[in-house]
């Protein structure tokens, strides 16, 4: 029998879901054992499901499901508690974290420490009751998840094999890393060298590399998702240009 | 139900698509509050009975009717017709919240209330609205949460009765 055709008490996120038929859902969640998976959720959207209010996302769940061949079933939804539903930005933030991890994780295919950073991060967007988002937590989210993707960053030294200089300028290619700048060389995105050790050491009290760090990573998760333009992207956009 | 009404009342499917095309060709939004009306402005919003000054935001016809059944609403409504849910593609953009704001400023109204649902879609909704509306001076409110009424705390989910702790109020007097 398969590990996965039968699971209970497995701690659970859901990302998003989709109706599915007159009453059901298709409910995608990030495990902490199995990774990404779809659930059929039968009858979660009549109007007296149990299941229904618990589906949601950023809250953390105990779920345990069955199933045959491709389709499992939702067997069971557990709340555990704890968590202010998120607000205001930090909603919005949520909202990215999950369309990353819908578009760049591999179905059925577990992250444990991933889904460890991804409950934290979580946990730090619920504990502002103002909603606000610390950009240092997202940086290290989306560090941990190329990481764990397996597009792990080169942040101390460069594509000769050399030290990253503080004040030396350069240039991220995704093959190579980081590439020293010479005098007055051009490059289409430059970064100085304090950056990239910050951004490796998560040290973002420098306002230079906070923000480079930032158009840094927005090129690398355009490069991973191949040139598909993210809805919370826009959304956050619409909503700053308010 | 279309198999069902094809099997075995013909008639009363001929009576339905009948209905749907009468729908179809006069059902419009209204003008003001963009709910479902056969006329230009709706009879709610030309009513003369209600407070003006009051906007309710709701996401579709039926939770306005919802909160018209509370008896104990007196201004006026603004129906979504959805809500931001940006995981489907859904923004204040495609959602048309120009209308909403064009609304909220005709100069009458002092505040807006809102009462999308509390999921994460409707308080993402909210959170978008009242950034739009705050910094024209439009106060914007939102319904409280908590323990329903009538309800014994035995009863509750524990989701609305951690937030209920969370919101909970200084007992006055
Ligand atoms: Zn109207």
């Amino acid at each position: 029998m398969n590990l996965r055709s039968k699971v209970d008490g497995q701690p659970a996120y859901v990302l998003h879901t989709y109706p599915f038929r007159e009453t059901s859902l298709i409910v995608e969640v990030f495990s902490r054992d199995f990774g990404r998976m779809a659930l059929l959720a039968r009858g979660a959207r009549r109007p007296r499901s149990a299941i229904r209010g618990l589906l949601m996302a950023f809250q953390p769940l105990e779920i345990g499901w069955a199933g045959k061949g491709e389709v499992l079933t939702l067997m069971k939804a557990e709340w555990q508690g704890g968590q202010p539903l998120l607000a205001g930005e930090a909603l919005f933030c949520g909202y990215y974290l999950n369309e990353l991890l819908i578009n760049l994780l591999p179905r059925e295919d577990a992250h444990e420490r991933l889904f460890a950073s991804y409950a934290h991060m979580l946990g730090r967007l619920a504990d502002d009751p103002a909603g606000k988002v610390r950009e240092a937590d997202l940086r290290s989210f989306e560090k941990a998840l190329l990481q764990e993707l397996g597009y792990g960053l080169t942040l101390n030294h460069d594509s000769a094999g050399l030290p990253i200089d503080p004040e030396a300028f350069y240039t991220y290619r995704m093959e190579q890393g980081p590439v020293r700048l010479e005098h007055d060389e051009a490059a289409a995105q430059v970064f100085i060298g304090q950056t990239l050790l910050d951004l490796a050491a998560e040290d973002f009290a420098n306002p230079r590399s906070r923000h480079e760090s930032k158009a840094l990573m927005r090129t690398l998760m355009a490069y991973y998702l191949a040139g598909k333009e993210l809805e919370t992207r826009r959304i956050f956009k619409e909503l700053q240009e308010l | 139900m279309a198999y069902h009404l094809l099997q075995r009342d013909r008639g009363g499917a001929q009576g339905l698509s009948d209905a749907l095309a009468h729908a179809l060709q006069t059902i419009r939004h209204c003008n003001k509050c963009n709910t479902f009306t056969e006329d230009d402005v709706c009879a709610r919003c030309m009513s003369t009975h209600r407070d003006p000054s009051l906007l309710c935001v709701v996401e579709t016809p039926v939770d306005m009717n919802m909160m018209e059944q509370t008896l104990s609403y007196r201004g006026l409504y603004y129906v979504l017709m959805g809500k931001i849910s940006p995981l489907d593609g859904v923004s204040a953009r495609s959602l048309g919240l120009d209308r909403l704001l064009a609304r909220a400023l005709d100069g009458v109204i002092k505040e807006v209330v809102l009462a999308t649902n509390y999921t994460n879609e409707g308080e993402a909704t909210a959170h978008y609205i009242a950034a739009m509306l705050r910094p024209k001076g439009v106060t914007v409110t939102r319904i409280a949460r908590g323990v329903p009424v009538g309800g014994e705390l035995e009863y509750v989910d524990s989701g609305t009765l951690a937030q209920a702790l969370r919101e909970r109020k200084t007992c006055l007097g």
